[in-house]
């Protein structure tokens, strides 16, 4: 079976190749360095999932309020801390990108 | 979580510890209803249809130990039953013969890969 | 050839290693090249693995009986098909464990590549599970052990040569395997320190994909069990079985309570614990299956793997609560449940009983040999135990599937649930009463499943009907809330297999009698003739069938032929013969054993009102989650736009 060994050399050579290639294509670069997101674009990130699941928390329950899911009252009463948290958020996302941001309630907390 | 945990609790203490497995070996002390599991030692003989019911031998399943149970067996004989074949039946001991319970005789998967065994 | 295997293994196996090495080095201290590197050794694991199971498979549909792996699994006599089927035995199964975890690692790290800090830590958590399988099939177990060859092999089982066996274990192995994804992403995102949900929008759509191969590949089993084994069953309670019920219970808890982080950013910490204990069952799954460490009747030898399989399985079980603990206050969120009424609330109480179920599944199973250990005798439980189980926890769960889509998230006022809640309730009591001036009290499960079943569809229509209005028309609905009315069509599925298991179990009817020609038996309306036996041969057996004649009402509906074949080798196989009747959507499922020469046979018959719900559940299931797979363009731009920090298209 000595082409069966002779493939799995080639083989094994190919791997070792495409392992080493990020060394071999990159010998000596200008930062090695692996990305890591900073504290800023991590409370930026934080902010924007926030953001996204305010404005479906809006959607759904207007959905769910055009289904009649929700009644009326129950829509009323919803809408608006909703709408609020929506807007909170995006304003915090809105300042991040200007300078430092201040800390937003998280959900659930009271407001001063 | 809790309420999960008090039905489990409940359950066990009332429904009791389930059934003792024993090999031929084993059997001895053992009064009431039990799973015997063994393996078939020929000659098979009777027939589990008829009064006389199915007779055959089990010994201790992967062992030399000389233990040996004689079984009474009616109902359905289960697929792939033969003798060196490893079952499991169960039932009462009762004056040196192991009366099966009628229908519970199933038979183990051969050594291969199988997904399921067979029943009764 | 089988050293080309060999070299392919042991190449594997240094490839996923440099991948756990070279990774976590690389992840610590951030070093981008080898980080690369490292991904790059586990996506070439995958084609080298590949190799190896071309040698295998060449080997074994040309019979090579000099590999003792084809040797013990196939015959010359063997359909190709079946010879070709590598995992069949222990060593094969480990290497598909090894070529899904590879291809599945690869392309998952891949299609995620640019998210590299989240990346770099989830390609040593692969390299890991992958060690492990690759040191299994190079040192310990490995299917390229040689010999003289004999003059033939020791063949198939013939109860295996059926197509659903042939599919059974590849179903599984994609959903046992595919739930290390969401795992290595999981842990991947803990080593990382990121508590954003990167992680679950990379793995959503894998998570759902392997929980619905697991779910498929069961019902596969279970169809197979019913026809071919003849026992009148599809499930036995018995520890392979559970082996992978647990696991896609664990899988569906843990689909559940990742929308309720997406959607609220809470549970981050229960999320971690669910994806562990989801892997780490199916770990458990694959373990039991082979190890045969508990004596199940589909016990295989006491294999060495067990020690091995035990110790992988502690060590993964280790690092996950490890991890999780040293995490603990980055995952802590302040959310809170706003309201007990609310559907956060109903998922949490699915979640509660889902676990539930799996961990008293788990006990069951694990009883003997907790039993040998503390009184010395193995003591085992059986249908009763997990009977109760199913019914405690199975029938809030059912009730539960109605419930949640009438409750809004947040918060639901009692006014508005009243609303909602009317015309369901309605149908459920209007079916109760009915069912119970029927007769169908003599079960109260069942009678319980029926009702609750009639609960949920009411509630499912309702979504639909509620939702065509608001949104023009079905198709809009359904293609504008894939996730959700995919959803709908799971738990109509569910809804499906509960109303088959209730009436196939609950409200069965069994008869046995030993008959001569001409008598007859009477079950639920039917009656059965006992004509006469005939004998059959064929290439490897001989037996017998018996002819019986169905009736209902006095017109013949039907002929049935249940008998047995007594293999040469293999000894004798019950032929159940099945009756599928349209009306009752059930089955009349006949066995027949031969009693004298006088032709008397021992019929038995077991007639299963609205089995077959069950089957046609597994295609509506498939359909379900097909749809709550479906790709949404719009939410992969909205994806990619958050995570533009590294310009990332999101996942799959």
């Amino acid at each position: 079976m000595g082409w069966g060994l002779a493939l799995a050399a080639v083989v094994a050579v190919v791997a070792v190749v495409f392992v080493a290639r990020p060394f071999v294509r990159e010998p000596s670069p200008a930062s090695d360095e692996l990305d890591e997101l900073a504290p800023e674009a991590r409370e930026r990130l934080a902010l924007a999932e926030e953001r996204d699941r305010a404005l479906a928390a809006l959607k759904e329950l207007e959905f769910d309020h055009r289904t009649g899911k929700i009644s009326d009252e129950d829509y009323r009463a919803q809408v608006s801390p909703l709408r609020r948290r929506a807007a909170e958020v995006l304003r915090a996302l809105e300042r991040g990108e200007e300078g430092p941001h201040e800390r937003v309630p998280g959900q659930g907390e009271r407001v001063p | 979580m809790a309420a999960a945990l008090a039905v489990f609790v409940v359950y066990t203490a009332l429904a009791g510890n389930g059934i003792a497995q024993v090999r031929p070996s084993s059997l001895a002390g053992h009064t009431g209803n039990v799973s015997l599991v063994g393996a078939v030692v020929g000659p098979v003989r009777g027939n589990a249809h008829v009064r006389g019911g199915l007779r055959f031998v089990l010994k201790d399943v992967r062992s030399a130990n000389p233990a040996r149970v004689p079984v009474v067996y009616h109902g359905s004989v289960p697929d792939l039953f033969k003798t060196g074949r490893d079952v499991v039946v169960d039932g009462t001991m009762r004056n040196g013969v192991f009366a099966a319970k009628p229908g519970s005789l199933v038979t183990k998967c051969p050594d291969h890969y199988a997904g399921k065994s067979s029943k009764t | 050839m089988a050293p080309l295997g060999r070299a392919a293994l042991l190449l594997a196996f240094g490839l996923v290693a440099y991948a756990l090495v070279a990774g976590s080095y690389a992840a610590w201290k951030r070093r981008r090249r080898l980080a690369l590197s490292a991904q790059n050794a586990l996506l070439a694991a995958f084609p080298v693995t590949l190799i190896a199971v071309v040698v295998l498979v060449v080997a074994l549909g040309r019979r090579d009986m000099t590999f003792v792996y084809v040797w013990q699994h196939t015959s010359h006599r063997l359909p190709l098909g079946y010879a070709l089927a590598f995992w069949g035995g222990q060593e094969g199964s480990l290497l598909l464990w090894l070529l899904v975890l590879t291809g599945y690692g690869g392309l998952a790290v891949w299609l995620n590549r640019r998210s590299r800090e989240l990346i770099a830590w989830t390609v040593p958590v692969f390299g890991l599970v992958g060690v492990f399988f690759a040191f299994m099939l190079c040192f310990v177990s490995s299917p390229f052990h040689l010999q003289p060859a004999p003059l033939d092999g020791r063949g198939m089982d013939p109860s295996l040569q059926n197509p659903y066996m042939l599919a059974h274990p590849p179903l599984l192995y994609l959903g046992y395997v595919g739930l290390t994804v969401p795992f290595a992403f999981a842990m991947g995102a803990l080593l990382s320190g990121r508590t954003d949900e990167r992680w679950i929008v990379a793995t959503r759509r894998w998570t759902l994909a392997a929980w619905m191969f697991l779910g498929v590949g069961q019902l596969v089993g279970a169809h197979w069990a019913y026809v071919e084994i003849g026992w009148g069953g599809y499930y036995a309670w018995d520890p392979v079985e559970n082996a992978a019920l647990m696991p896609w219970l664990a899988a569906t808890a843990f689909l559940h309570s990742v929308m309720i982080q997406e959607k609220r950013g809470m549970l981050k910490v229960w999320n971690m614990v669910l994806v562990a204990l989801a892997f780490n069952l199916s770990l458990f799954g694959t373990f039991l299956t082979r190890s045969g460490v508990i004596d199940s009747i589909h016990s295989f030898s006491r294999s060495p793997i067990g020690g091995w399989f035990l110790a992988f399985l502690g060590l993964m079980v280790f690092v996950s609560v490890a991890l999780i603990r040293w995490r603990l206050p980055l995952l802590r969120t302040k959310t809170k449940l706003e309201s007990l009424v609310s559907r956060e609330a109903t998922f949490l109480y699915n979640n509660l009983l889902l676990v539930a179920l799996s961990l008293t599944i788990l006990w069951g199973v694990l009883y003997p040999i907790v039993s040998d250990a503390l009184r010395g005798e193995t003591r085992s439980v059986s249908k009763p135990y997990y009977d109760f189980f199913l019914h405690t926890f199975g029938l809030p769960l059912l009730l539960l599937m109605g419930l949640g889509p009438l409750v809004a998230w947040r918060r639901a006022s009692l006014r508005s649930l009243g609303k909602t809640f009317v015309a369901p309730f309605a149908a459920a009591v209007v079916t109760g009463v009915a069912l119970l001036a029927l007769g169908f009290g003599s079960s109260w499960p069942g009678l319980l499943a029926y009702t609750f079943g009639a609960f949920v569809a009411a509630s499912i229509l309702l979504e639909f009907v509620r939702g065509r209005a608001a949104a023009g028309g079905v198709r809009r609905l359904v293609s504008r809330n894939r996730r959700r009315y995919g959803g709908y069509v799971v738990h109509a599925a569910v809804v499906l297999l509960a109303i088959g298991i209730a009436g196939s179990s609950a409200y069965q009817t069994t008869r046995e009698r030993v008959l001569r020609p001409g008598q007859s038996i009477h079950a639920a309306g039917y009656t059965l003739t006992y004509v006469t036996s005939t004998g059959v041969r064929g290439p490897n057996y001989t037996g017998f069938r018996a002819l019986v004649d169905v009736r209902r009402g006095g017109s013949h509906i039907a002929t049935l032929n249940p008998g047995m074949n007594d293999y040469n080798i293999e000894g004798p196989h019950n032929e159940a013969s099945i009756y599928h009747d349209p009306r009752s959507i059930g089955d009349v499922f006949t066995t027949a054993q031969l009693v004298n020469k006088q032709g008397a046979v021992d019929l038995k018959v077991f007639v299963k009102p609205l089995i077959n719900l069950i089957w046609v559940a597994g295609f509506v299931f498939v359909a379900g989650s097909l749809i709550a797979m479906w790709p949404d363009a719009v939410e992969q731009r909205r994806l990619a736009a958050r995570y533009a920090a590294g310009a990332v298209p999101a996942g799959l």
